[in-house]
């Protein structure tokens, strides 16, 4: 927006600046012109004729000219005669004076010639001893300024005058062009502002009118297309959430009917050890599939923006406990024993945080490292804080993984989120959801082999003041 | 657990899938609940609803002539309503926890954990129906607010009282200390930790034969207490 008032003042600095070069330059030029013109001053006409005058040498039979300045004369076919003071009549003259030169002159026909011309020749005076000598030159080869006269104020005040009104002048022109760069940028303003929402991504319709109707009919036609890009773009991404939703809500149904009855087999006293271990496994792998639903349900919408986060003051302490009692609750064979590692002096771990999505980061640690350690093993759970940092670990002292595998957990995306086919071992939703949640929090996470040769994972909250 | 009395409850069951229906029968039967009575349609539980007089509900949200929240609306029949859904939306569960559910189970589940639920809430809901409590060496009344250890009387304290029934609700399982003061002082309850310890002790010599060894409420380091009670 501050684009326009910074175009305006760079064009009328090198408005003002190409005007004050541009009279540099012609004084320069005029300056080199008349120096190269104005003939110098020891050939000046004037100082010819002053010099002729010096020349003479008056004698008894009248006057003679020194022969060099008569052949300088000769040369620049310039004829001189010499009138005297008391007769006012032609005593000498050159050979070339045209005929048509009168012999005899009044006053005011000298004080004319001294100023101006005799017959159209350019004339100039010399003194001699008893006259005065004319000088003329060829016709047009000067030009003399015969009337001038000027007030003296004028010239005494020249350069205040000069200066005023070059003044004036560039003031003119500067309003004239800055007149009519505001009228030309006028139609520019909601252009550059079309672009602008354009790049954050703004609907934008410009007036198609004036000098550029053509640049905002582009721009108007542009945004058109992204925004029916961007629409299309949502429509697709709201669409697979929901597919995946009405997918998962689908599944439910029939799945509760599996781990309803498996459950109920499970527990059934007619039926033999080995029936009831069927029973069982299909409980396990229902519960797998729940996870499933869930997890897949809930990545789809942290990745599309579309599960809200509720955030509220909360004890990180609070919720990683119920998830941990929860687990306990469940883990009815004590296969998985957890082992609650938190100081007891820490009580309080304050954060802002969406309880159910926290819950469920815990949890999916959890239940990763069960699901991994088919054999049973023991989950280290602790939390500490820092004067800005909560932090969550939950580890175990099961298979663990491979350090290429923990690389690639931690750097490369998720296959759900490549864009790319990938035909790599898929691996569960359960870390991609912690992912997700954590970071929607404003936390990191790192996962890593701990001493015990588990399996661990540590995620970081800011604490809320 | 001494919970029989809860078995005779009637329960009216609505969801719209017959399958799920007999399912969910199955399971309650099995566990000893003997009056269930089932409806498709919201018509149908409604006209249950007036028959029946049932002392719980378990409502599907997605039914073929309307919703399980507008349903619940109509229902007002001051007993429990637990919402069994395939619908796992925060919005949906917030909903129907604004409008007065009183738990909110989502598909697919397993029957334990069901019956876990509806019992949860049949106790909390007619916690003074409840008979005597028993516990190793003593009994609680919570309907007189007391204790009954060796044939003497000791009375409990209101705090004692809301600490004593939160466990009892999930008597067997672990309840969390921050559970634990939520129910005694409210919501946000930092800093309580103490106070809680200093009632438990409080609640052991009332309860407990030999209070520095508890046999009936059992510390769980770190976590929480859990309340051991005899019976079924």
């Amino acid at each position: 927006m501050n684009n326009l008032p910074k175009l305006i003042r760079r064009f009328t600095g090198i408005l003002l600046l190409s005007f004050i070069l541009l009279l540099l330059v012609n004084f320069v030029v005029l300056a080199f012109l008349m120096a190269w013109q104005s003939p110098s001053v020891a050939s000046s006409p004037y100082n010819v004729a002053i010099q002729t005058g010096k020349a003479f040498q008056a004698s008894e039979n009248g006057y003679t000219l020194q022969e060099d300045i008569s052949t300088q004369l000769k040369q620049q076919d310039v004829w001189a005669f010499v009138v005297d003071n008391d007769t006012l009549q032609i005593v000498w003259k050159t050979e070339n004076l045209p005929d048509t030169i009168p012999t005899s002159y009044t006053l005011s026909d000298i004080a004319d010639l001294s100023v101006g011309y005799l017959d159209g020749y350019p004339t100039y005076t010399g003194k001699t001893e008893n006259g005065i000598v004319i000088l003329g030159y060829p016709k047009d080869s000067f030009w003399k300024h015969t009337r001038a006269s000027w007030n003296y104020n004028f010239f005494a005040h020249l350069p205040q005058i000069i200066f005023i009104v070059l003044t004036v002048n560039i003031v003119v022109i500067l309003l004239i062009y800055v007149i009519a760069n505001v009228r030309f940028l006028k139609p520019v303003k909601p252009i550059t502002k079309g672009i602008q929402d354009l790049s954050v991504g703004e609907p934008v319709h410009i007036p198609e009118k004036g000098l550029l109707s053509d640049i905002s009919a582009n721009i108007n036609r542009t945004s058109d297309i992204l925004q029916e890009q961007r629409q299309q773009l949502k429509k697709k991404e709201t669409a697979r959430a929901n597919w995946i939703a009405g997918v998962s809500h689908d599944i439910r149904t029939p799945l509760s009917m599996v781990m309803g009855y498996a459950g109920q087999l499970k527990d059934d006293a007619n039926l033999t050890d080995e029936e009831c271990q069927k029973a069982e496994v299909i409980v396990k792998q229902s519960k797998r599939m729940q996870n499933l639903i869930n997890d897949l349900n809930l990545a789809s919408k942290l990745e599309y923006d579309m599960q809200p986060i509720n955030s509220a003051k909360q004890n990180l302490i609070a919720i990683v406990r119920q998830v941990v009692v929860d687990f306990i609750n469940m883990d009815i064979e004590d296969r998985y024993p957890i082992e609650w590692q938190t100081d007891e002096a820490l009580t309080v771990c304050p954060i802002n945080a969406d309880k159910d999505l926290l819950k469920r980061a815990v949890s999916n640690l959890i239940q990763n490292s069960i699901n991994h350690n088919e054999q049973g093993c023991k989950i280290y759970i602790s939390v500490t804080a820092d004067n800005d940092y909560c932090t969550v670990i939950v580890s175990d002292d099961g298979v663990g993984e491979t350090d290429e595998l923990i690389e690639k957990l931690n750097k490369t995306p998720h296959y759900m989120l490549c864009d790319k086919n990938t035909t790599e071992q898929r691996h569960g939703l359960g870390l991609l959801i912690v992912k997700q949640i954590v970071s929607a929090h404003g936390g990191t996470i790192v996962i890593t082999n701990n001493s015990y040769g588990g399996f661990l994972v540590k995620f970081t909250l800011p604490k809320s003041k | 657990m001494n919970s029989d009395y809860l078995l005779n409850k009637r329960i009216l069951l609505v969801d719209d899938e017959q399958e799920l229906l007999d399912m969910v029968v199955s399971i309650l039967r099995e566990a000893g609940f003997c009056q269930i009575e089932t409806a498709k349609t919201v018509k149908d539980a409604l006209d249950s609803a007036n028959s029946f007089q049932p002392e719980l509900a378990i409502l599907d949200v997605m039914l073929p002539d309307g919703d399980g929240f507008s349903l619940m609306e109509k229902l007002k029949g001051g007993y429990p309503v637990l919402f069994l859904t395939a619908c796992g939306e925060d919005d949906d569960k917030f909903k129907g926890f604004g409008l007065g559910a009183d738990d909110y189970v989502v598909k697919p589940f397993l029957p334990k954990e069901l019956l876990f639920r509806i019992t949860a809430i049949l106790r909390r809901s007619y916690k003074d129906e409840n008979p005597l409590v028993k516990l190793h060496g003593s009994q609680i009344d919570f309907l007189r607010a007391e204790v009954i250890k060796n044939g003497e009387h000791i009375p409990l304290t209101a705090k004692e009282h809301d600490l004593l029934s939160a466990l009892y609700r999930n008597a067997g399982r672990i309840v969390t200390i921050d559970a634990l003061c939520e129910a005694a002082w409210g919501d946000n309850p930092f800093g309580y930790e103490n106070s809680l310890m200093a009632h438990i002790r409080r609640i052991r010599e009332k309860i407990e034969l030999n209070p520095s060894r508890p046999v009936s409420l059992v510390t769980i380091k770190g976590l929480g207490y859990k309340l051991i009670a005899e019976g079924r």
